[in-house]
């Protein structure tokens, strides 16, 4: 790593989470069964397939429109298992609670949790808490293992992309991210933006009873990062360029209207509750039209696809010009007028 | 009418002899025509040449200075708009006064001085009011678009209503001095067309851009943030010179009016005298700065910290841009953002060498984010 001391970029899902994640854990924890690209292990229990992730919790404030970190702990280790292509079954939780948070907010956050795991038929197995001195802490960390069952006709690796695979998504982008961001700081702006935080095994599971694993190529949710981040990975992955439309980019015109004012991209915000999946051209509408009967899937689309004459990720704008992507270096901060 | 039309309008002109440098102010335009990816859907001979329009970027060292010692020595929390904070001060002279590894607001701000991003001055208010203990300090650079807010936040002075914890430090410029500033540069690229600011004209009044067309017969025209708007400009400017008939059009007529907004031109009137400013690695130029009149001294914080002013006005008494770096040229037109030998290389948003390459509103910044290299402006 280039850099001498850790800073907040290390942490937005961009090139520095990257180098960080390589130069440092990857290379001095390597086994058979570490693989940084990818958001769980696949591991083999009693002749049985099953897939084991982890993830750490830290958003502020720890309430917002659409949820909560309850909430967002439970959603973003199942998601993190269902484009592994597995059903979550069993959570570890870890919360580290800061002296001074209260109790009546604890409370509401951990029924939220139970709320969001009912639903995800999920059940939480065993736990630790720990209380950091304040200052020490913002409220609430949670930390989280998942373990899940793979689905039986799910084979999904960025390796198995080929040109002229499609990129699907299956919901408007850049909520979560905003949302979250209005109830930091309200910049003076108001707006009825909600986040997309949501369990999006359904999404996965419509995909395994289509039982076409060989068309089903790579399954991710743009959290941290957002699109751009993850198209990014599969394009330095698979060494294949992308072509992104413009067009098809499913935004909310609340999501575009205040990412015009702040000066952001929808494309580099997080989701929570979405899916994006390289799957083969012909299976394209298929999926499409599976996802679209879904709860929050109305808008699923076909936003680009993989080509072999370029390893950039360009976007057809509206236009039809083209603007190159370049992946997120650092933290985005609101500009100016 | 949608931007595809005002496309094809321009495809029909005839190609002109030579290529057709249009000019814009603003740096939200840039990032609307990049981001668009305006440039590869027009026709060669039209070319798109950003200009002065970032605050950030022309802010001066010693302004910047100014705030990371007073963040870093006094008991106070420093707000500034969140592209502030990034932009590198790259002179020598702030290692006599600050320890080494300080050159940014965000470098202080990790060092342990109070340093929050704001957006807007309402933000300002609702902490002071929040927090009546803490003294705010409220650095805002930025051109008319944000000083009016400014100004209307800071009237309240007059009327009592002011929470009495802010103080301010602006470094506000004018946007139309620096236009004539880059037209009467030699060195500047030969500008055929200018898109005007659509929203510093919608404060100021579209008049203020009659100059260029009147002084020097140069098309005009006022644009939106759209590519509709933008492409009708573009489409405009050359027209004009086809039919010989510099003018001033106003393609943003839904928010740019001749008069401008009335009410926040007084009030910019009320809190502030314009003189001569420091552009960062221009220089002077004239009648391009905004003052705090004296009726503001309460809330001048350049006078509540006047202690530290000789100090740092002397240490940047030559205002300096990093060794090879010429944002000063990006921003007068003398060269496209990629013309930079450090822009990509040594210059990244990552390591931002130059201020055109932090803020969201410069053309480094917005060029490379677009993955845009490879031209020539002469």
């Amino acid at each position: 790593m280039k850099e001498k001391k850790i800073s907040l970029a290390h942490g937005n899902g961009g090139v520095y989470m990257r180098e960080l994640i390589d130069d440092i854990f990857a290379s001095k924890l390597h086994n058979d069964f570490l693989n940084t690209e990818h958001d769980a292990a696949h591991l083999k229990l009693n002749n049985s397939d099953w897939a084991m992730t982890t993830d750490g919790f830290t958003v502020q404030p720890l309430f917002f429109p659409g949820g909560n970190i309850g909430s967002l702990a439970i959603h973003g280790t199942v998601n993190d298992l269902a484009v592994s292509g597995a059903k979550a079954k069993y959570l570890s939780l870890n919360a580290f609670l800061e002296e001074g948070l209260d109790i009546t907010d604890l409370e509401i956050i951990v029924s939220s949790m139970a709320i969001a795991a009912k639903e995800a038929q999920i059940d939480i197995v065993t736990g630790d808490t720990k209380v950091l001195p304040f200052g020490h802490g913002g409220g609430i960390y949670f930390a989280t293992t998942g373990i899940g069952e793979r689905l039986k006709n799910l084979r999904l690796n960025h390796s198995n992309i080929q040109p002229g695979d499609k990129i699907l998504v299956s919901g408007p982008i850049g909520n979560h991210g905003i949302a979250v961001m209005m109830a930091r700081e309200a910049f003076g702006l108001s707006s009825d933006i909600t986040s997309d935080s949501a369990n999006i095994y359904p999404f996965v599971e419509c995909l395994n009873a289509l039982n076409t694993p060989e068309k089903i190529k790579c399954l991710r949710d743009p959290t941290r990062g957002g699109l751009n981040m993850l198209v990014q990975d599969w394009s330095r992955n698979t060494k294949l360029g992308v072509m992104l439309k413009e067009d098809q980019l499913p935004i909310e015109p609340a999501v575009a209207s205040v990412c015009n004012m702040l000066g952001y991209d929808p494309f580099n915000l997080a989701c929570e509750g979405r899916v994006l999946a390289a799957v083969s051209p012909e299976l394209a509408q298929d999926v499409l039209q599976l996802w679209r009967e879904l709860e929050c899937g109305e808008q699923a689309s076909c936003v680009g696809e993989f080509t072999c004459e370029h390893k950039q990720v360009v976007m057809e704008t509206s236009i039809g010009g083209q603007r190159i992507l370049q992946a997120l270096e650092d933290e985005p901060l609101p500009r100016i007028c | 009418m949608n931007a595809r039309y005002w496309l094809d309008k321009i495809n029909s002109l005839s190609k002109p002899p030579q290529t057709f440098n249009v000019l814009n102010v603003c740096g939200g335009h840039e990032r609307s025509i990049t981001q668009a990816g305006l440039r590869s859907v027009l026709p060669q001979w039209l070319r798109l040449v950003p200009g002065p329009g970032c605050p950030v970027c022309v802010c001066p060292e010693a302004d910047i200075a100014l705030a990371i010692t007073i963040a870093l020595k006094e008991t106070v929390s420093l707000l500034a708009f969140g592209d502030m904070l990034r932009v590198p001060i790259n002179s020598a002279a702030l290692h006599k006064l600050l320890p080494k590894h300080i050159r940014s607001l965000e470098n202080a701000k990790a060092a342990g001085a109070d340093i929050r991003p704001v957006a807007s001055p309402l933000e300002v208010k609702a902490l002071a009011l929040e927090n009546p203990h803490t003294q705010f300090v409220f650095f805002a650079a930025g051109f008319e678009t944000t000083m009016a807010p400014v100004a209307a936040m800071m009237s309240e002075f007059f009327s009592g209503n002011l929470p009495g914890n802010i103080s301010f430090l602006i470094s506000g410029r004018k946007t139309w001095p620096a236009v004539k500033h880059l037209l009467d540069d030699e060195q500047s690229a030969p500008i055929h067309g200018l898109i005007a600011p659509g929203h510093v004209a919608t404060i100021m009044g579209a008049k203020e851009w009659q100059f260029v067309a009147n002084d020097y017969q140069l098309p005009t025209a006022i644009a939106g943030f759209d590519s509709e708007s933008l492409l009708q400009a573009f489409y405009c400017v050359r027209y004009q010179t086809e039919i010989k008939k510099p003018t001033l059009q106003n393609c943003y007529p839904r928010a740019v009016k001749p008069e401008g907004n009335k009410l926040a031109q007084s009030t910019l009137e009320q809190c502030f005298s314009v003189n001569d400013a420091n552009w960062r690695g221009i220089g002077s130029i004239e009648q391009s700065g905004y003052q705090l009149r004296a009726e503001l001294n309460n809330v001048n914080a350049q006078l509540k910290f006047a202690g530290y002013l000789d100090e740092i006005n002397e240490a940047f008494a030559r205002d300096s841009m990093p060794k090879s770096c010429r944002c000063a040229d990006v921003v007068m037109a003398r060269i496209l953002p990629d013309q930079c030998a450090l822009y990509g290389k040594s210059c990244l948003p990552r390591q931002a060498l130059g201020p055109c390459m932090v803020s969201d509103e410069g053309a480094c910044r917005i060029w490379w984010s677009a993955g845009l290299k490879g031209s020539s402006l002469q």
